[in-house]
C-alpha cells in the first residue's frame, strides 16, 4: 500500500460564526484519485482551499509528505488547482496561459514550447496556442486549465468541481479524459463535487462529507452498497430508507414485517435504519412476496420503470425492468443480503446530518 | 409630431447649456476688444495668450499638479479599492460612504478644511500643499472608478496566478492589473480633470507666487475680463471636454468576442502608453517647466526675495522686472480682490508677507490689532517723493505716518453719459431721481452703498448714529426699484458699452472710462464723498523687512510711480512723478488731480470696530434682500 502523501490533522474552519469544518481527520495516498462528495455548503471546497492554500485553518494541521505545510503560501506548495470556473487568464492566449508557471519557474524557452506542446496534446487541443481562451468552448476551456496546471509537474492536482459548468454528454467525456490523464500522469488528484455519478465512476476512494463532518470514506462500491448512516444513503443513489427494529441477529422486522437479512451483532429489538435500494426490490404476485402493495405510480426511465408501491403505509421507490400497471396489487421481495442495515444516529450532528438531506 | 416636440425640447436645453459657452468661444475670436461689438475674426488673443508668461507659468503649475496628483491618487486610490474589495461588505459600505463624504462635501468647506490642516501642521501655503490637496480630493474618484472593474474581476484568476507559483505581488500585475488597467486608467483621467477643473480648493490651499490656470483666470478677471481670457477658458473648456470624452467611451461592460479582441489590443496600447508615453510626458513636462521657472527665476530659493501682496492689476508687471533687475531681489507676487479677502490671510499669519498694499481704513484695523511693524524710512530716502498733502490725509489711519506710504488714492464719485442726462450732475440726488430709473449703477459693496448714502445726507460716511444709519438704510430701500444692478467692476464696461446713464465709479476708473467713451463725465458730488488712500505696509511677521523696505523705495521713486500711474490710471499721491507726466490735459485732470475746493466734503474710511461692521454688514443684508 502506498505511502500517505498528504496527513489532514484535525482541521478546523469557521467562517464567522458558521462552523464550516469540525476537527476533520483525513489522509490521502500516492497516486490516488480522491473524491470529497457531499453537498454543497458541506466544507468540501474549504477543505481543498485550505489544501491548497487559499484558506488558513482556525486549526489543525496539514502534512505533506510528513512536512507541516500548514502556513505555506499556495505559491510555494507542490500542488496546482483546476478551478471551478477555469479561472483563464483572458488577456494571454492559450500558450501564455499554460506557459505561466513555467515562466515563474525560470525554465528554458525550449522547455516551456516542449511543455505547451505536449500539454496542449494531453488534453487534445493541439495548434491552439494562438488562440485567446474566450474563442473557446467551456470543455476546451476546463481542458486548457487542466493543461495548465499539470504543465508544472505537480505532486497533487486539486480540481475544484471542474466539469460543472459543462454539459452532460461533455461531462462524460471528460470523466474518462480524467481518468485517462491520472493513469497516464500517475499523480494525485483530489477531486471535489456534489455529483454523486461523477464520483462513483472516477475514484479510487469517496469521502463523503456533509456539515463540515465526513459521514464515510471508502471504495465507491462500499459506499453504494453499504451506506453507513442515513445520509449516505440517501445522498449516494436512489433508497428506501425506512425505520427498523432488529429482532434478532439475521432478521429485522420493518413496519411490522419481519425480513430475514444478514446483519449480525445488534442488540435485541433495537431501533435500526434500513435501507433498501430501489432496483433490489423483486415484485412479485401478492402471494409470494413478503409485504403486499398497490402500484401507485409508474415512469418509464429508458433503462427501468420507476415505480411507487404503496405498502403499509409507506411508498416504496422500485425500480424494474417489468412492468406493473398502476392499481396492480404486487408482492415484495427483498433477498437478505439487499438490506442494509444502519443504527440510527447518536450524536446530535448525525441527526443534523439525516435531517438535513 | 411627438418626435419633433422632444427633439426640439432636446435642442432647447443644449442651447441652454452650452449658449455661455458659445459666446465665450465666439468672443475669444473677436477682434474688437470690447464686448459689444464684433471686430472681426482673429486669433491674436490665442498668439497673445502664448505670450504671457505668467499665464504660462500657470499652465505650467496646473498641469504638473494636474498629473502628480493623478499620478498619486490614482496609486493610492487603487490600492485602496483593493483593499476595500477585499474587506467585508459591511465594512465595505461604510468605508466607501466615508470616502465618499468630500466628493459631495461642499468644495469650500474641503478647501477650508484642508487649508486650515496646514496650517495646524505648520506648513507654507504653497505648491506641496495644493498637490497634497488635488489628491486628497481626486482619490475617491479613482477608487469610484476602479471598484466596479475590480468587483467583475474573478477572485479566482488571482488565486490561480498564485497555485502556479506567482507571488502575489506578481500576480496582481500579471493578472489582475491588466483586468483592471481601464477602470485605473478612467480613475486616472478623471482625477486628472478634477484637478484641472477646480478653483475653490486651490484658491484655499495656495500660496503667495504660485497660481493654476483657474485662480490665473480668478485674478486676471477681477479687473475687467480680457479678451486673452475668453481665448485661455476656451482651451481649458476644449481640453476638459476632450477628457471627458476620453472617460465616457470607456469600453461597455458585455462585449462581442470581436469587441474583446480590440479590446485586448486597447489594453496592449493602453499598457504601452503607461510604460512609454506617460513617463516620457511626464519628464517632457518637468523639463520644460524646469525651463520655464529657471527661466523666471521666479523660484529661486533663498532668502533674497520679497512677498507682495497687492490688489489686482496694481502694479505695473514691467516695474517688477525692473526690481528684480537692478536690486537682483526676487519678487513673489500675489493679488487679492478686496481688503475683506486680504485681511484673514495676513491675520492667520498663514503666508509671511513681506508687503502689502490695504486701504486706509483697513490699515487702521490692522494697526489696532497689530499686524503691522513700523516702517524704517531711512531705508526709503524717496518718501519725498510724497505730497505732504498725502501724509497728512493718512493721519485719519496712521496717526504718527509711522506704518504706511501712500500708493494711490482716489475719490468715489458719479460718472455719468452726458447724452443720456438733462443736465449736468452736481449731487448725490439723482441717485435717486425717478427719471433714471433703470439707468443707475451701484457699488455692491456695504461702506460704499452707505457712504453714498450718509453723504448725500449730509452725515458723516463714518457715522456709527443708529438713527442716521437707519435713515440711510430707508433711503437704500427706496433706491433700489431704480437700480439697474449692484456692480463692483462691470459699472466700467457698462458705461463705455452706453448700457447705462449713471454710475457710482472710483476715480480712478473714470478716467480709463472717459479715455474709451468721451461721452462720460466723472463729478464729486456737492455733499461730499469718501476719498481713499492706499498704502504700502509691511506686515508683523515679515521676512524680508528690508527688501520690503528696499521695494516701497523703490515704488516712490518718480519714474517708477508715473509707470504705475500711466498703468493703474489712479491718482498717484507721488507729487515729482505729476511733474513728469507729459499730456498736461492728464497732469492738469481734475478727476486724477482734484482742486483741494472740491475735496473739500471729502472724508477717508475709517475702521469702525467689529460692532459697527456686523450693525452696517446687516442693515445691508436687509436692504438686499427686500
Amino acid at each position: 500500500m502506498p505511502n500517505k502523501l498528504i496527513d489532514i490533522k484535525n482541521i478546523s474552519k469557521s467562517f464567522d460564526d458558521n462552523l464550516v469544518l469540525d476537527d476533520l481527520n483525513l489522509y490521502i495516498r500516492e497516486n490516488e484519485f480522491l473524491t470529497l462528495l457531499g453537498p454543497s455548503g458541506c466544507g468540501k471546497t474549504t477543505l481543498l482551499r485550505i489544501l491548497g492554500g487559499f484558506e488558513k485553518p482556525d486549526q489543525g494541521r496539514i502534512l505533506f509528505q510528513g512536512k507541516d505545510i500548514t502556513d505555506l503560501a499556495p505559491n510555494k506548495r507542490q500542488l496546482n488547482t483546476v478551478f471551478q470556473k477555469y479561472a483563464l487568464f483572458t488577456h494571454m492566449t492559450i500558450a501564455e496561459n499554460i506557459a505561466f508557471g513555467l515562466k515563474i519557474k525560470k525554465k528554458s524557452k525550449s522547455y516551456i514550447q516542449d511543455k505547451i506542446r505536449y500539454a496542449l496534446k494531453l488534453v487534445n487541443l493541439d495548434g491552439f496556442e494562438n488562440r485567446y481562451p474566450d474563442s473557446l468552448s467551456g470543455g476546451q476551456q476546463q481542458r486548457i486549465a487542466i493543461a495548465r496546471a499539470i504543465v508544472n509537474e505537480p505532486k497533487v492536482l486539486l480540481l475544484d468541481e471542474p466539469l460543472g459548468a459543462l454539459d452532460l454528454k461533455l461531462r462524460q467525456d471528460m470523466q474518462y479524459e480524467l481518468i485517462r490523464l491520472k493513469n497516464e500522469l500517475g499523480i494525485t488528484f483530489i477531486y471535489v463535487t456534489h455529483d454523486q455519478e461523477e464520483a462513483l465512476t472516477m475514484s479510487d476512494t469517496i469521502v463523503v462529507m456533509n456539515q463540515g463532518y465526513i459521514q464515510q470514506i471508502g471504495t465507491p462500491e462500499d459506499i453504494y452498497n453499504e451506506p453507513q448512516n442515513a445520509f449516505v444513503a440517501d445522498f449516494i443513489g436512489e433508497s428506501n430508507i425506512l425505520p427498523a427494529i432488529m429482532v434478532q441477529d439475521k432478521l429485522v422486522q420493518i413496519l411490522g414485517t419481519n425480513f430475514p437479512c444478514v446483519d449480525t451483532g445488534f442488540g435485541k429489538n433495537e431501533p435500526v435504519d434500513a435501507v433498501i435500494r430501489p432496483e433490489d426490490i423483486d415484485l412479485v404476485k401478492p402471494e409470494d412476496g413478503i409485504m403486499e402493495g398497490v402500484v401507485t405510480h409508474l415512469i418509464f426511465k429508458g433503462v427501468h420503470y420507476e415505480m411507487e408501491v404503496t405498502a403499509h403505509n409507506f411508498e416504496w421507490l422500485v425500480h424494474s425492468t417489468d412492468m406493473f400497471p398502476v392499481g396492480t396489487k404486487v408482492g415484495i421481495k427483498v433477498d437478505p443480503f439487499d438490506i442494509q442495515i444502519m443504527k440510527k444516529p447518536e450524536s446530535e450532528d448525525e441527526e443534523a446530518a439525516a435531517a438535513d438531506e | 409630431m411627438k418626435k419633433t416636440l422632444q427633439k426640439i425640447y432636446l435642442a432647447l436645453i443644449l442651447i441652454l447649456l452650452y449658449a455661455p459657452i458659445l459666446t465665450l468661444v465666439v468672443l475669444s475670436f473677436n477682434a474688437s476688444k470690447t464686448r459689444s461689438k464684433w471686430g472681426g475674426f482673429t486669433g491674436e488673443w490665442y498668439v497673445a495668450l502664448f505670450q504671457n508668461e505668467s499665464i504660462m507659468n500657470a499652465l505650467y503649475t496646473t498641469l504638473i499638479i494636474a498629473f502628480l496628483s493623478a499620478l498619486f491618487a490614482t496609486i493610492l486610490g487603487t490600492m485602496a479599492a483593493i483593499g476595500l474589495q477585499a474587506t467585508k461588505k459591511k465594512l465595505r459600505s461604510v468605508f466607501l460612504t466615508i470616502a465618499n463624504i468630500p466628493m459631495l462635501n461642499a468644495e469650500i468647506v474641503t478647501g477650508i478644511s484642508l487649508m486650515l490642516l496646514f496650517l495646524a501642521f505648520r506648513m507654507t501655503l504653497g505648491f506641496t500643499t495644493i498637490l497634497l490637496a488635488h489628491i486628497t480630493f481626486n482619490i475617491p474618484y479613482v477608487m469610484l472608478s476602479v471598484l466596479p472593474k475590480l468587483k467583475q474581476t474573478d477572485i479566482h484568476t488571482y488565486e490561480a496566478a498564485q497555485d502556479l507559483g506567482a507571488s502575489p505581488l506578481y500576480a496582481f500585475f500579471k493578472v489582475v492589473f491588466p483586468d483592471i488597467l481601464p477602470g485605473v486608467l478612467s480613475g486616472f483621467l478623471m482625477a486628472f480633470t478634477m484637478s484641472l477643473d477646480d478653483f475653490i480648493i486651490t484658491h484655499f490651499t495656495k500660496g503667495p507666487g504660485v497660481d493654476t490656470l483657474s485662480t490665473k483666470i480668478y485674478s486676471e478677471v477681477r479687473k475687467g475680463i480680457k479678451p486673452e481670457m475668453y481665448a485661455l477658458s476656451t482651451l481649458m473648456f476644449v481640453t476638459v471636454l476632450f477628457l471627458l470624452v476620453l472617460i465616457n467611451t470607456a469600453p461597455p461592460k458585455k462585449l462581442t468576442k470581436e469587441e474583446r479582441q480590440k479590446q485586448r489590443k486597447a489594453v496592449r496600447i493602453s499598457r504601452t502608453i503607461f510604460r512609454k508615453v506617460v513617463p516620457a510626458m511626464l519628464v517632457i513636462v518637468i523639463v520644460a517647466g524646469g525651463f520655464f521657472y529657471n527661466s523666471k527665476q521666479n523660484f529661486a530659493n533663498g532668502s533674497n526675495r520679497v512677498i507682495v501682496y497687492n490688489w489686482g492689476e496694481y502694479l505695473d508687471p514691467e516695474a517688477i522686472t525692473m526690481f528684480e533687475e537692478e536690486t537682483g531681489i526676487d519678487v513673489v507676487y500675489e493679488e487679492y480682490e478686496t481688503n475683506e479677502i486680504m485681511y484673514p490671510k495676513v491675520e492667520s499669519g498663514a503666508i509671511a508677507y513681506d508687503v502689502i498694499c490695504p486701504s486706509d481704513y483697513m490699515i487702521q484695523r490692522m494697526i489696532d490689532n497689530d499686524l503691522l511693524a513700523k516702517i524704517n524710512f531711512d531705508n526709503i530716502p524717496n518718501i519725498k517723493n510724497i505730497g505732504q498733502t498725502y501724509m497728512e490725509q493718512s493721519r485719519q489711519f496712521d496717526a504718527n505716518n509711522e506704518y504706511s506710504v501712500p500708493y494711490c488714492w482716489g475719490t468715489v464719485g458719479i460718472l455719468y453719459n452726458k447724452k443720456m442726462v438733462k443736465e449736468p450732475i452736481e449731487s448725490w440726488s439723482v441717485l435717486w431721481d425717478e427719471d433714471y430709473k433703470d439707468s443707475i449703477l451701484m457699488q455692491d459693496s456695504v461702506r460704499d452703498a452707505f457712504g453714498v448714502t450718509l453723504k448725500y445726507l449730509g452725515y458723516s460716511l463714518n457715522s456709527t448714529d443708529r438713527d442716521e444709519l437707519y435713515e440711510a438704510q430707508e433711503l437704500l430701500i427706496e433706491q433700489k426699484p431704480l437700480v439697474q444692478a449692484y456692480v463692483i467692476d462691470q459699472v466700467r464696461d457698462k458705461m463705455i458699452n452706453n448700457e447705462a446713464a449713471i454710475g457710482v465709479i472710483y476715480s480712478g476708473e473714470a478716467i480709463y472710462c472717459q479715455q474709451e467713451n468721451p461721452d462720460l463725465e466723472y463729478v464729486i458730488p456737492k455733499e461730499g464723498s469718501n476719498i481713499w488712500i492706499d498704502s504700502w505696509v509691511i506686515p508683523k511677521n515679515a521676512q524680508h523687512k528690508e527688501n520690503a523696505e528696499k521695494f516701497i523705495n523703490f515704488l516712490c521713486r518718480p519714474d517708477i510711480a508715473l509707470m504705475n500711474f500711466e498703468f493703474i490710471t489712479y491718482s498717484t499721491p507721488n507729487t515729482a512723478a505729476r511733474e513728469l507726466i507729459e499730456d498736461p490735459a492728464i497732469r492738469n485732470s481734475r478727476i486724477a488731480f482734484p482742486d483741494a475746493s472740491e475735496l473739500e466734503g471729502c472724508e477717508t474710511f475709517k475702521f469702525l470696530g467689529d460692532k459697527n461692521d456686523r450693525i452696517y454688514n446687516e442693515l445691508w443684508r436687509q436692504v438686499k434682500s427686500k
